[in-house]
Protein backbone atom coordinates (compact mmCIF):
# COMPACT_ATOMS: atom_id res chain seq x y z
CA UNK A 1 0.00 0.00 0.00
CA UNK A 2 1.52 3.20 -1.16
CA UNK A 3 2.31 6.05 1.45
CA UNK A 4 -1.05 8.24 -0.32
CA UNK A 5 -2.82 5.82 0.22
CA UNK A 6 -2.15 5.33 3.85
CA UNK A 7 -2.86 8.66 4.54
CA UNK A 8 -6.75 8.21 3.42
CA UNK A 9 -7.43 5.25 5.37
CA UNK A 10 -8.58 6.43 8.83
CA UNK A 11 -10.21 5.09 11.76
CA UNK A 12 -12.40 6.46 13.93
CA UNK A 13 -11.72 4.94 17.43
CA UNK A 14 -14.68 4.44 19.87
CA UNK A 15 -13.70 3.15 22.97
CA UNK A 16 -16.93 2.13 24.57
CA UNK A 17 -16.67 0.69 28.33
CA UNK A 18 -20.02 -0.74 29.18
CA UNK A 19 -20.52 -2.46 32.38
CA UNK A 20 -23.69 -4.35 33.08
CA UNK A 21 -24.71 -5.46 36.28
CA UNK A 22 -27.12 -8.77 35.55
CA UNK A 23 -29.29 -9.91 38.11
CA UNK A 24 -28.48 -13.65 38.70
CA UNK A 25 -32.24 -14.55 39.88
CA UNK A 26 -34.02 -16.17 42.24
CA UNK A 27 -32.64 -19.50 41.80
CA UNK A 28 -28.73 -18.84 41.51
CA UNK A 29 -29.53 -16.30 44.30
CA UNK A 30 -30.67 -19.19 46.64
CA UNK A 31 -27.46 -21.61 45.22
CA UNK A 32 -24.90 -18.93 46.19
CA UNK A 33 -26.48 -18.79 49.37
CA UNK A 34 -25.97 -22.18 49.67
CA UNK A 35 -22.22 -22.23 48.60
CA UNK A 36 -21.72 -20.03 51.43
CA UNK A 37 -22.96 -22.59 53.90
CA UNK A 38 -20.46 -24.68 51.99
CA UNK A 39 -23.69 -26.90 50.08
CA UNK A 40 -24.05 -27.08 46.57
CA UNK A 41 -27.97 -26.83 45.64
CA UNK A 42 -29.67 -27.86 42.97
CA UNK A 43 -33.15 -28.27 41.42
CA UNK A 44 -35.34 -31.64 40.78
CA UNK A 45 -37.71 -31.41 37.58
CA UNK A 46 -41.19 -32.86 38.87
CA UNK A 47 -41.54 -34.40 35.66
CA UNK A 48 -38.53 -36.46 34.42
CA UNK A 49 -36.74 -36.41 37.65
CA UNK A 50 -33.38 -33.95 36.17
CA UNK A 51 -31.39 -32.69 39.46
CA UNK A 52 -30.32 -29.32 37.89
CA UNK A 53 -26.89 -27.25 39.47
CA UNK A 54 -26.48 -24.45 39.14
CA UNK A 55 -30.58 -24.40 39.54
CA UNK A 56 -32.74 -22.97 36.92
CA UNK A 57 -36.24 -22.48 37.23
CA UNK A 58 -37.71 -24.80 33.94
CA UNK A 59 -37.43 -28.26 32.98
CA UNK A 60 -37.15 -27.76 28.85
CA UNK A 61 -37.81 -31.08 28.32
CA UNK A 62 -41.31 -31.40 30.55
CA UNK A 63 -42.17 -27.32 30.50
CA UNK A 64 -42.11 -27.87 34.47
CA UNK A 65 -41.50 -25.50 36.88
CA UNK A 66 -39.11 -27.07 39.23
CA UNK A 67 -39.55 -26.41 43.09
CA UNK A 68 -37.79 -29.20 44.64
CA UNK A 69 -34.02 -28.23 46.05
CA UNK A 70 -31.96 -30.99 46.64
CA UNK A 71 -28.19 -30.92 48.29
CA UNK A 72 -25.43 -32.82 45.70
CA UNK A 73 -21.87 -33.63 45.96
CA UNK A 74 -19.55 -32.66 47.30
CA UNK A 75 -18.12 -35.44 45.03
CA UNK A 76 -18.59 -36.12 41.93
CA UNK A 77 -17.33 -37.65 38.77
CA UNK A 78 -15.08 -35.75 35.74
CA UNK A 79 -17.42 -36.81 32.85
CA UNK A 80 -15.16 -34.48 30.34
CA UNK A 81 -12.67 -32.66 29.93
CA UNK A 82 -10.05 -30.31 28.29
CA UNK A 83 -6.75 -28.69 28.86
CA UNK A 84 -6.36 -25.30 28.34
CA UNK A 85 -3.03 -24.09 27.10
CA UNK A 86 -4.34 -20.88 26.62
CA UNK A 87 -5.83 -17.94 28.67
CA UNK A 88 -8.44 -15.18 27.22
CA UNK A 89 -7.98 -11.56 28.46
CA UNK A 90 -10.39 -9.50 27.40
CA UNK A 91 -10.29 -10.92 24.15
CA UNK A 92 -6.94 -11.65 24.07
CA UNK A 93 -5.61 -14.66 23.48
CA UNK A 94 -2.63 -15.10 25.72
CA UNK A 95 -0.42 -19.07 26.70
CA UNK A 96 -1.06 -20.25 29.95
CA UNK A 97 1.68 -20.10 32.26
CA UNK A 98 0.96 -23.62 32.67
CA UNK A 99 -1.68 -25.71 31.45
CA UNK A 100 -4.52 -26.45 33.43
CA UNK A 101 -7.08 -28.82 33.54
CA UNK A 102 -11.11 -27.88 33.34
CA UNK A 103 -13.25 -30.65 33.55
CA UNK A 104 -17.25 -31.08 33.05
CA UNK A 105 -18.15 -32.80 36.97
CA UNK A 106 -21.19 -34.43 37.31
CA UNK A 107 -21.62 -34.11 41.26
CA UNK A 108 -23.34 -37.01 42.99
CA UNK A 109 -26.88 -36.36 43.30
CA UNK A 110 -27.07 -34.43 40.05
CA UNK A 111 -28.09 -35.06 35.77
CA UNK A 112 -26.41 -31.84 35.16
CA UNK A 113 -22.72 -30.59 34.48
CA UNK A 114 -20.71 -28.28 36.15
CA UNK A 115 -17.26 -27.07 34.84
CA UNK A 116 -14.58 -26.24 36.79
CA UNK A 117 -10.76 -26.24 37.27
CA UNK A 118 -9.09 -29.25 38.89
CA UNK A 119 -6.24 -29.02 41.12
CA UNK A 120 -4.27 -31.59 42.47
CA UNK A 121 -3.80 -33.89 39.42
CA UNK A 122 -1.54 -33.73 36.26
CA UNK A 123 -2.73 -32.65 32.68
CA UNK A 124 -1.47 -36.53 31.70
CA UNK A 125 -2.98 -38.24 34.22
CA UNK A 126 -6.70 -36.98 34.00
CA UNK A 127 -9.22 -39.31 32.68
CA UNK A 128 -13.42 -39.27 32.46
CA UNK A 129 -14.44 -41.04 35.34
CA UNK A 130 -12.28 -39.66 37.90
CA UNK A 131 -13.89 -38.87 41.33
CA UNK A 132 -13.27 -35.66 42.71
CA UNK A 133 -14.36 -33.32 45.52
CA UNK A 134 -15.53 -30.05 46.10
CA UNK A 135 -13.34 -27.41 47.42
CA UNK A 136 -14.42 -24.44 49.34
CA UNK A 137 -12.80 -21.01 50.18
CA UNK A 138 -12.28 -20.69 53.80
CA UNK A 139 -13.89 -18.61 54.96
CA UNK A 140 -16.15 -17.94 52.27
CA UNK A 141 -17.99 -15.24 51.75
CA UNK A 142 -21.27 -15.73 50.16
CA UNK A 143 -20.09 -15.58 46.71
CA UNK A 144 -19.98 -18.40 43.40
CA UNK A 145 -16.29 -18.01 44.05
CA UNK A 146 -16.86 -20.09 47.42
CA UNK A 147 -16.67 -23.02 45.18
CA UNK A 148 -13.08 -22.88 44.38
CA UNK A 149 -12.30 -25.92 42.51
CA UNK A 150 -12.22 -29.46 42.61
CA UNK A 151 -9.17 -31.82 43.32
CA UNK A 152 -9.35 -35.94 43.71
CA UNK A 153 -11.21 -37.58 45.64
CA UNK A 154 -10.37 -39.84 48.28
CA UNK B 1 -46.84 -23.16 -0.18
CA UNK B 2 -44.82 -21.75 -3.53
CA UNK B 3 -41.55 -23.20 -4.90
CA UNK B 4 -38.50 -20.37 -4.00
CA UNK B 5 -35.29 -21.02 -5.77
CA UNK B 6 -31.75 -18.45 -5.40
CA UNK B 7 -31.28 -16.99 -8.77
CA UNK B 8 -28.42 -15.00 -8.02
CA UNK B 9 -25.62 -14.61 -5.69
CA UNK B 10 -23.09 -12.08 -4.45
CA UNK B 11 -19.88 -11.86 -2.52
CA UNK B 12 -17.52 -9.44 -1.98
CA UNK B 13 -14.40 -9.68 -4.03
CA UNK B 14 -12.64 -10.87 -1.07
CA UNK B 15 -13.09 -12.15 2.07
CA UNK B 16 -9.94 -11.72 4.20
CA UNK B 17 -8.80 -10.30 8.01
CA UNK B 18 -9.11 -6.44 7.75
CA UNK B 19 -10.96 -4.69 5.13
CA UNK B 20 -9.47 -1.28 6.05
CA UNK B 21 -10.27 0.22 2.62
CA UNK B 22 -13.94 0.82 3.14
CA UNK B 23 -16.18 1.08 6.13
CA UNK B 24 -19.18 -1.38 6.63
CA UNK B 25 -21.91 -0.19 4.61
CA UNK B 26 -19.74 0.15 1.73
CA UNK B 27 -18.05 -3.41 2.27
CA UNK B 28 -21.69 -4.51 2.26
CA UNK B 29 -22.75 -2.79 -0.72
CA UNK B 30 -20.05 -4.70 -2.78
CA UNK B 31 -21.99 -7.69 -2.38
CA UNK B 32 -25.29 -6.38 -2.97
CA UNK B 33 -23.53 -4.90 -6.57
CA UNK B 34 -22.08 -8.61 -7.25
CA UNK B 35 -25.62 -9.95 -6.65
CA UNK B 36 -27.18 -7.06 -9.13
CA UNK B 37 -24.34 -7.61 -11.35
CA UNK B 38 -24.70 -11.40 -12.03
CA UNK B 39 -28.58 -11.41 -12.16
CA UNK B 40 -28.60 -8.37 -14.35
CA UNK B 41 -31.72 -7.08 -12.00
CA UNK B 42 -32.03 -3.53 -11.03
CA UNK B 43 -33.25 -2.69 -7.43
CA UNK B 44 -36.84 -2.20 -8.60
CA UNK B 45 -37.01 -5.59 -8.92
CA UNK B 46 -36.50 -6.24 -5.09
CA UNK B 47 -40.10 -6.78 -3.00
CA UNK B 48 -38.28 -7.24 0.14
CA UNK B 49 -34.95 -7.20 2.00
CA UNK B 50 -33.63 -9.12 5.02
CA UNK B 51 -30.47 -8.61 6.34
CA UNK B 52 -28.12 -10.30 8.84
CA UNK B 53 -25.41 -10.01 11.06
CA UNK B 54 -23.82 -11.03 14.59
CA UNK B 55 -25.05 -9.32 17.72
CA UNK B 56 -22.70 -7.42 19.13
CA UNK B 57 -19.69 -7.80 17.02
CA UNK B 58 -19.21 -4.72 15.82
CA UNK B 59 -21.23 -3.05 18.20
CA UNK B 60 -23.36 -1.75 16.27
CA UNK B 61 -27.10 -1.95 17.13
CA UNK B 62 -28.72 -0.98 13.75
CA UNK B 63 -26.56 -1.40 10.93
CA UNK B 64 -29.20 -2.26 8.62
CA UNK B 65 -30.63 1.13 9.10
CA UNK B 66 -27.43 2.66 8.94
CA UNK B 67 -26.43 0.78 5.77
CA UNK B 68 -30.13 1.49 4.31
CA UNK B 69 -29.77 3.34 0.91
CA UNK B 70 -25.93 1.25 0.52
CA UNK B 71 -28.66 -1.65 0.51
CA UNK B 72 -31.14 0.23 -2.02
CA UNK B 73 -33.62 -0.56 1.01
CA UNK B 74 -35.00 3.02 0.70
CA UNK B 75 -39.10 2.43 0.68
CA UNK B 76 -39.12 -1.60 1.01
CA UNK B 77 -39.75 -4.08 3.79
CA UNK B 78 -36.69 -4.42 5.40
CA UNK B 79 -35.84 -6.88 8.15
CA UNK B 80 -32.78 -7.39 10.72
CA UNK B 81 -32.22 -11.01 11.58
CA UNK B 82 -29.83 -12.20 14.21
CA UNK B 83 -29.57 -15.64 15.40
CA UNK B 84 -25.61 -16.14 16.17
CA UNK B 85 -23.83 -18.23 14.24
CA UNK B 86 -26.53 -19.24 11.97
CA UNK B 87 -27.81 -15.70 11.27
CA UNK B 88 -26.71 -16.23 7.56
CA UNK B 89 -28.74 -19.21 7.24
CA UNK B 90 -31.78 -17.68 8.89
CA UNK B 91 -31.32 -14.39 6.74
CA UNK B 92 -31.70 -16.66 3.98
CA UNK B 93 -34.21 -18.44 5.69
CA UNK B 94 -36.49 -15.35 6.08
CA UNK B 95 -36.55 -14.72 2.41
CA UNK B 96 -38.05 -17.88 1.52
CA UNK B 97 -40.50 -17.27 4.00
CA UNK B 98 -41.50 -14.19 2.73
CA UNK B 99 -41.42 -15.58 -0.60
CA UNK B 100 -42.90 -19.00 -0.36
CA UNK B 101 -45.54 -17.35 1.38
CA UNK B 102 -47.19 -15.73 -1.46
CA UNK B 103 -46.65 -12.07 0.59
CA UNK B 104 -43.54 -11.11 -2.12
CA UNK B 105 -41.97 -12.48 -5.48
CA UNK B 106 -38.30 -11.22 -5.47
CA UNK B 107 -36.05 -10.94 -1.74
CA UNK B 108 -32.88 -9.87 -1.20
CA UNK B 109 -30.90 -11.65 1.99
CA UNK B 110 -27.81 -9.65 2.40
CA UNK B 111 -25.21 -11.06 5.32
CA UNK B 112 -21.85 -10.13 6.54
CA UNK B 113 -19.84 -9.46 9.20
CA UNK B 114 -16.61 -6.94 9.60
CA UNK B 115 -14.83 -8.54 12.34
CA UNK B 116 -11.67 -6.47 12.50
CA UNK B 117 -13.55 -3.67 13.34
CA UNK B 118 -15.11 -4.92 16.84
CA UNK B 119 -14.40 -7.33 19.65
CA UNK B 120 -15.56 -11.28 19.04
CA UNK B 121 -14.71 -12.86 21.90
CA UNK B 122 -16.38 -10.19 23.83
CA UNK B 123 -18.98 -10.79 21.48
CA UNK B 124 -19.30 -13.93 21.80
CA UNK B 125 -18.95 -13.38 25.74
CA UNK B 126 -22.30 -11.38 25.15
CA UNK B 127 -23.85 -14.20 23.49
CA UNK B 128 -23.76 -17.11 26.35
CA UNK B 129 -23.71 -13.86 29.55
CA UNK B 130 -25.41 -13.61 31.48
CA UNK B 131 -25.41 -16.87 32.47
CA UNK B 132 -22.21 -18.46 31.45
CA UNK B 133 -20.78 -16.13 34.37
CA UNK B 134 -22.40 -17.71 36.93
CA UNK B 135 -20.50 -21.04 35.52
CA UNK B 136 -17.17 -19.27 35.10
CA UNK B 137 -16.86 -17.72 38.14
CA UNK B 138 -16.46 -21.16 40.08
CA UNK B 139 -12.70 -20.26 40.97
CA UNK B 140 -12.15 -18.35 37.69
CA UNK B 141 -11.97 -14.86 37.02
CA UNK B 142 -14.13 -13.72 34.05
CA UNK B 143 -12.36 -10.72 32.59
CA UNK B 144 -9.49 -10.71 34.23
CA UNK B 145 -6.24 -13.10 33.25
CA UNK B 146 -8.14 -16.38 33.84
CA UNK B 147 -11.18 -14.60 31.05
CA UNK B 148 -13.55 -17.22 29.90
CA UNK B 149 -11.16 -20.04 31.79
CA UNK B 150 -13.81 -22.68 32.15
CA UNK B 151 -14.28 -22.24 28.39
CA UNK B 152 -10.49 -22.75 28.16
CA UNK B 153 -10.16 -19.91 25.43
CA UNK B 154 -13.13 -18.75 24.42
CA UNK B 155 -15.07 -20.89 21.89
CA UNK B 156 -11.99 -22.86 21.00
CA UNK B 157 -12.51 -24.18 24.86
CA UNK B 158 -16.10 -24.65 24.71
CA UNK B 159 -15.64 -26.51 21.35
CA UNK B 160 -12.94 -28.84 22.83
CA UNK B 161 -15.43 -30.62 24.78
CA UNK B 162 -17.43 -31.24 21.86
CA UNK B 163 -14.33 -32.32 20.07
CA UNK B 164 -13.68 -35.06 22.99
CA UNK B 165 -17.20 -36.45 22.87
CA UNK B 166 -16.96 -37.12 18.49
CA UNK B 167 -13.71 -38.66 18.90
CA UNK B 168 -15.01 -40.83 22.05
CA UNK B 169 -18.22 -42.17 20.21
CA UNK B 170 -16.88 -42.45 16.51
CA UNK B 171 -13.94 -44.19 17.44
CA UNK B 172 -11.72 -41.33 15.35
CA UNK B 173 -8.46 -40.30 16.31
CA UNK B 174 -7.08 -36.74 16.07
CA UNK B 175 -5.20 -37.38 13.31
CA UNK B 176 -8.84 -37.21 11.65
CA UNK B 177 -9.42 -34.36 12.93
CA UNK B 178 -5.82 -32.87 10.97
CA UNK B 179 -7.00 -34.70 8.20
CA UNK B 180 -10.05 -33.19 7.91
CA UNK B 181 -8.45 -29.50 8.50
CA UNK B 182 -5.80 -30.33 6.01
CA UNK B 183 -8.56 -31.27 3.16
CA UNK B 184 -10.68 -27.98 3.66
CA UNK B 185 -7.88 -25.96 3.72
CA UNK B 186 -6.67 -27.22 0.35
CA UNK B 187 -10.27 -26.92 -0.84
CA UNK B 188 -10.12 -23.46 0.00
CA UNK B 189 -6.58 -22.38 -1.69
CA UNK B 190 -9.00 -23.14 -4.75
CA UNK B 191 -11.86 -20.96 -3.78
CA UNK B 192 -11.05 -17.33 -4.57
CA UNK B 193 -13.91 -16.14 -2.22
CA UNK B 194 -12.03 -18.05 0.97
CA UNK B 195 -10.24 -16.73 3.28
CA UNK B 196 -7.05 -19.12 4.14
CA UNK B 197 -6.51 -19.89 1.28
CA UNK B 198 -2.94 -22.30 1.53
CA UNK B 199 -2.50 -25.70 0.05
CA UNK B 200 -2.17 -27.67 3.52
CA UNK B 201 -0.81 -30.64 4.40
CA UNK B 202 -1.77 -32.99 7.76
CA UNK B 203 1.60 -31.83 9.15
CA UNK B 204 1.03 -28.16 8.82
CA UNK B 205 -1.79 -28.70 11.17
CA UNK B 206 0.11 -31.06 13.48
CA UNK B 207 2.67 -28.27 13.50
CA UNK B 208 0.43 -25.75 15.37
CA UNK B 209 0.42 -25.37 19.08
CA UNK B 210 -2.61 -26.87 21.30
CA UNK B 211 -5.76 -24.16 22.73
CA UNK B 212 -7.46 -26.47 24.44
CA UNK B 213 -7.17 -30.68 24.18
CA UNK B 214 -7.90 -32.03 21.40
CA UNK B 215 -7.85 -28.66 19.68
CA UNK B 216 -5.20 -27.00 18.00
CA UNK B 217 -4.69 -23.22 16.81
CA UNK B 218 -4.68 -25.34 13.21
CA UNK B 219 -8.26 -27.13 13.79
CA UNK B 220 -10.37 -23.43 14.09
CA UNK B 221 -11.45 -20.61 12.22
CA UNK B 222 -10.28 -17.35 11.46
CA UNK B 223 -11.84 -14.24 11.96
CA UNK B 224 -13.28 -12.38 8.24
CA UNK B 225 -14.27 -9.36 6.97
CA UNK B 226 -17.04 -9.74 3.90
CA UNK B 227 -20.31 -10.35 2.69
CA UNK B 228 -22.63 -12.57 0.50
CA UNK B 229 -26.08 -12.07 -0.61
CA UNK B 230 -28.72 -14.48 -2.28
CA UNK B 231 -31.34 -13.36 -4.54
CA UNK B 232 -34.31 -15.69 -3.83
CA UNK B 233 -37.82 -15.41 -6.54
CA UNK B 234 -41.02 -17.51 -6.91
CA UNK B 235 -41.25 -20.04 -9.45
CA UNK B 236 -43.13 -17.64 -11.58
CA UNK B 237 -40.18 -14.85 -11.52
CA UNK B 238 -37.59 -17.18 -11.58
CA UNK B 239 -39.26 -18.15 -15.38
CA UNK B 240 -39.71 -14.28 -15.83
CA UNK B 241 -35.97 -13.16 -14.37
CA UNK B 242 -33.51 -16.06 -14.11
CA UNK B 243 -30.89 -17.71 -16.21
CA UNK B 244 -30.53 -20.00 -13.57
CA UNK B 245 -31.89 -21.37 -10.50
CA UNK B 246 -30.80 -23.51 -7.29
CA UNK B 247 -34.37 -24.43 -6.04
CA UNK B 248 -34.63 -24.22 -1.92
CA UNK B 249 -36.77 -27.70 -1.25
CA UNK B 250 -36.54 -27.79 2.37
CA UNK B 251 -35.49 -26.05 5.21
CA UNK B 252 -35.94 -26.55 8.77
CA UNK B 253 -34.35 -25.05 12.29
CA UNK B 254 -34.42 -26.14 16.02
CA UNK B 255 -33.19 -25.08 19.11
CA UNK B 256 -32.20 -27.52 22.36
CA UNK B 257 -31.87 -27.38 26.13
CA UNK B 258 -30.82 -23.30 26.17
CA UNK B 259 -28.41 -24.37 29.35
CA UNK B 260 -25.01 -22.79 28.98
CA UNK B 261 -23.09 -23.68 25.55
CA UNK B 262 -25.88 -26.28 25.58
CA UNK B 263 -24.15 -28.39 27.98
CA UNK B 264 -23.74 -26.96 31.38
CA UNK B 265 -26.58 -26.59 33.55
CA UNK B 266 -29.20 -28.06 31.43
CA UNK B 267 -30.53 -31.72 30.94
CA UNK B 268 -27.60 -32.30 28.04
CA UNK B 269 -24.30 -33.76 29.17
CA UNK B 270 -23.00 -34.73 25.72
CA UNK B 271 -21.88 -31.78 24.10
CA UNK B 272 -22.07 -33.85 20.83
CA UNK B 273 -25.82 -34.47 21.21
CA UNK B 274 -26.41 -32.05 19.11
CA UNK B 275 -30.34 -32.97 18.81
CA UNK B 276 -31.49 -29.79 17.12
CA UNK B 277 -29.33 -31.04 13.70
CA UNK B 278 -31.12 -34.10 13.96
CA UNK B 279 -34.83 -32.33 13.54
CA UNK B 280 -34.03 -29.90 11.65
CA UNK B 281 -32.95 -31.84 8.97
CA UNK B 282 -35.54 -34.44 9.26
CA UNK B 283 -37.87 -31.53 8.65
CA UNK B 284 -35.89 -30.23 5.81
CA UNK B 285 -35.14 -33.66 4.20
CA UNK B 286 -38.99 -34.71 4.67
CA UNK B 287 -40.17 -31.33 2.89
CA UNK B 288 -37.56 -31.77 0.25
CA UNK B 289 -39.17 -35.39 -0.83
CA UNK B 290 -35.54 -36.54 0.75
CA UNK B 291 -35.96 -40.04 1.83
CA UNK B 292 -32.03 -41.67 2.22
CA UNK B 293 -30.39 -38.32 2.80
CA UNK B 294 -27.03 -41.00 2.98
CA UNK B 295 -28.17 -42.39 -0.84
CA UNK B 296 -30.04 -39.06 -2.25
CA UNK B 297 -27.71 -35.66 -1.37
CA UNK B 298 -24.47 -35.12 -3.64
CA UNK B 299 -22.98 -33.02 -1.54
CA UNK B 300 -22.56 -31.33 1.80
CA UNK B 301 -21.76 -27.73 3.12
CA UNK B 302 -21.24 -28.34 7.29
CA UNK B 303 -20.57 -25.41 9.32
CA UNK B 304 -17.61 -25.54 11.27
CA UNK B 305 -15.81 -23.51 13.35
CA UNK B 306 -13.49 -26.17 14.17
CA UNK B 307 -12.63 -29.08 11.99
CA UNK B 308 -13.97 -32.10 13.79
CA UNK B 309 -17.23 -31.04 13.35
CA UNK B 310 -17.49 -31.44 9.27
CA UNK B 311 -17.53 -35.09 10.69
CA UNK B 312 -19.75 -35.18 13.22
CA UNK B 313 -22.08 -33.09 11.49
CA UNK B 314 -22.18 -35.62 8.54
CA UNK B 315 -23.13 -38.15 10.93
CA UNK B 316 -25.53 -35.70 13.19
CA UNK B 317 -27.46 -35.29 9.67
CA UNK B 318 -27.74 -38.72 8.66
CA UNK B 319 -25.45 -38.72 5.56
CA UNK B 320 -23.96 -41.58 7.48
CA UNK B 321 -23.91 -43.60 10.16
CA UNK B 322 -22.25 -42.88 13.80
CA UNK B 323 -19.01 -43.16 13.19
CA UNK B 324 -18.92 -43.73 9.94
CA UNK B 325 -17.68 -39.88 9.14
CA UNK B 326 -14.01 -40.23 9.57
CA UNK B 327 -13.88 -44.04 7.51
CA UNK B 328 -15.60 -41.53 4.28
CA UNK B 329 -12.48 -39.15 5.00
CA UNK B 330 -9.83 -41.80 5.13
CA UNK B 331 -11.36 -43.57 1.87
CA UNK B 332 -11.67 -40.07 -0.18
CA UNK B 333 -15.60 -39.97 -0.32
CA UNK B 334 -15.16 -36.42 0.92
CA UNK B 335 -13.00 -35.35 -1.17
CA UNK B 336 -13.95 -32.61 -4.14
CA UNK B 337 -14.08 -35.46 -6.83
CA UNK B 338 -15.48 -38.08 -3.90
CA UNK B 339 -18.84 -39.71 -3.57
CA UNK B 340 -19.99 -36.88 -1.00
CA UNK B 341 -18.05 -33.98 -1.30
CA UNK B 342 -18.29 -31.30 2.20
CA UNK B 343 -17.34 -28.11 2.19
CA UNK B 344 -15.74 -27.83 -1.30
CA UNK B 345 -15.61 -24.37 -0.50
CA UNK B 346 -13.23 -24.78 2.71
CA UNK B 347 -16.10 -24.26 5.04
CA UNK B 348 -16.39 -22.29 7.47
CA UNK B 349 -13.67 -23.45 9.12
CA UNK B 350 -11.54 -21.43 5.74
CA UNK B 351 -13.51 -18.15 5.87
CA UNK B 352 -15.47 -16.66 8.55
CA UNK B 353 -17.58 -13.82 8.09
CA UNK B 354 -19.23 -15.19 10.95
CA UNK B 355 -22.96 -13.24 10.33
CA UNK B 356 -22.55 -14.60 6.54
CA UNK B 357 -20.76 -18.00 7.32
CA UNK B 358 -23.97 -20.19 7.61
CA UNK B 359 -25.30 -18.01 4.21
CA UNK B 360 -21.85 -19.27 2.32
CA UNK B 361 -23.09 -22.54 2.39
CA UNK B 362 -26.38 -22.53 1.00
CA UNK B 363 -24.96 -20.07 -2.00
CA UNK B 364 -22.39 -22.47 -1.79
CA UNK B 365 -24.49 -25.35 -3.21
CA UNK B 366 -26.41 -23.06 -5.01
CA UNK B 367 -23.47 -22.12 -6.92
CA UNK B 368 -22.58 -25.83 -7.40
CA UNK B 369 -25.74 -26.75 -8.68
CA UNK B 370 -26.20 -24.07 -11.36
CA UNK B 371 -22.23 -24.56 -11.94
CA UNK B 372 -21.20 -21.17 -11.37
CA UNK B 373 -18.29 -21.61 -9.54
CA UNK B 374 -15.33 -19.39 -9.80
CA UNK B 375 -12.38 -21.00 -9.12
CA UNK B 376 -11.33 -24.73 -9.00
CA UNK B 377 -13.43 -26.06 -6.83
CA UNK B 378 -16.60 -27.48 -9.38
CA UNK B 379 -17.55 -30.70 -8.32
CA UNK B 380 -17.10 -32.44 -10.88
CA UNK B 381 -20.12 -34.76 -10.70
CA UNK B 382 -23.96 -33.37 -11.20
CA UNK B 383 -25.20 -32.12 -8.37
CA UNK B 384 -28.75 -32.90 -8.08
CA UNK B 385 -29.63 -32.34 -4.20
CA UNK B 386 -27.20 -30.38 -1.50
CA UNK B 387 -27.75 -29.91 1.74
CA UNK B 388 -26.53 -27.05 3.89
CA UNK B 389 -26.08 -26.62 7.56
CA UNK B 390 -25.94 -23.57 9.60
CA UNK B 391 -24.88 -24.13 13.70
CA UNK B 392 -24.82 -21.43 16.36
CA UNK B 393 -27.08 -19.82 19.09
CA UNK B 394 -25.10 -20.55 22.13
CA UNK B 395 -24.45 -24.09 20.31
CA UNK B 396 -27.96 -25.51 20.40
CA UNK B 397 -29.22 -23.78 17.38
CA UNK B 398 -29.25 -25.19 13.94
CA UNK B 399 -30.29 -24.69 10.52
CA UNK B 400 -30.98 -26.80 7.61
CA UNK B 401 -31.33 -26.20 3.87
CA UNK B 402 -32.04 -28.35 0.99
CA UNK B 403 -31.06 -27.13 -1.89
CA UNK B 404 -31.87 -29.28 -5.45
CA UNK B 405 -31.59 -28.62 -9.07
CA UNK B 406 -35.49 -29.01 -9.60
CA UNK B 407 -38.27 -27.14 -7.53
CA UNK B 408 -40.25 -29.66 -5.49
CA UNK B 409 -43.32 -30.90 -6.80
CA UNK B 410 -47.06 -31.88 -5.07
CA UNK B 411 -45.40 -31.88 -1.23
CA UNK B 412 -47.82 -29.30 0.90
Amino acid sequence: MSAQQERIVATAVVPLDFTYNYRVGQYVERYIKGLGQKKIMGVKCPGDASVIVPPRKYCGRCNEIMNEWVEVGPEGTIENFTIAHVNLNKGVVEKADTEYIVALVKLDGATSLLPAKVLGVSPVDVEVGMRVKAVFKDPVEDSLEDLSHFEPAG
Amino acid sequence: MRNVGIIGVGYTPVFVSKRKDVNIPEMISEAVDAAFRNTKLTPDDIDAITFGNMQTFEGVNMPHLWAADHMRALDKPYMRIATGGTTGMSTLHSAYYHVASGLHDVVMAITWEKQSEGDSQVGLSGIVMPEAMVMVQHGMDLFGGKGMGAMGGGSTGAAAYQAMSYLHHSGADPEHIDKMAALERSNAALNPYAHLRKKTTVADIQATPFVSWPLRFGHTCPTSDGATVAIVASEEMVEKLADSVAWINGVGCATSDPATVNFIEGQITDPAEQEPARMASSKAYAMAGIKDPSKEIDMAEMYNGFAHQSLMWLEKLGLCKEGEAHKMLDAGALNIDGELPTNASGGVFSTNAIGASAMNRPTECALQIMRKIEGGHQIPKKIKNAVSHGWGGMFQYVTVTVLGDEPRHGQG
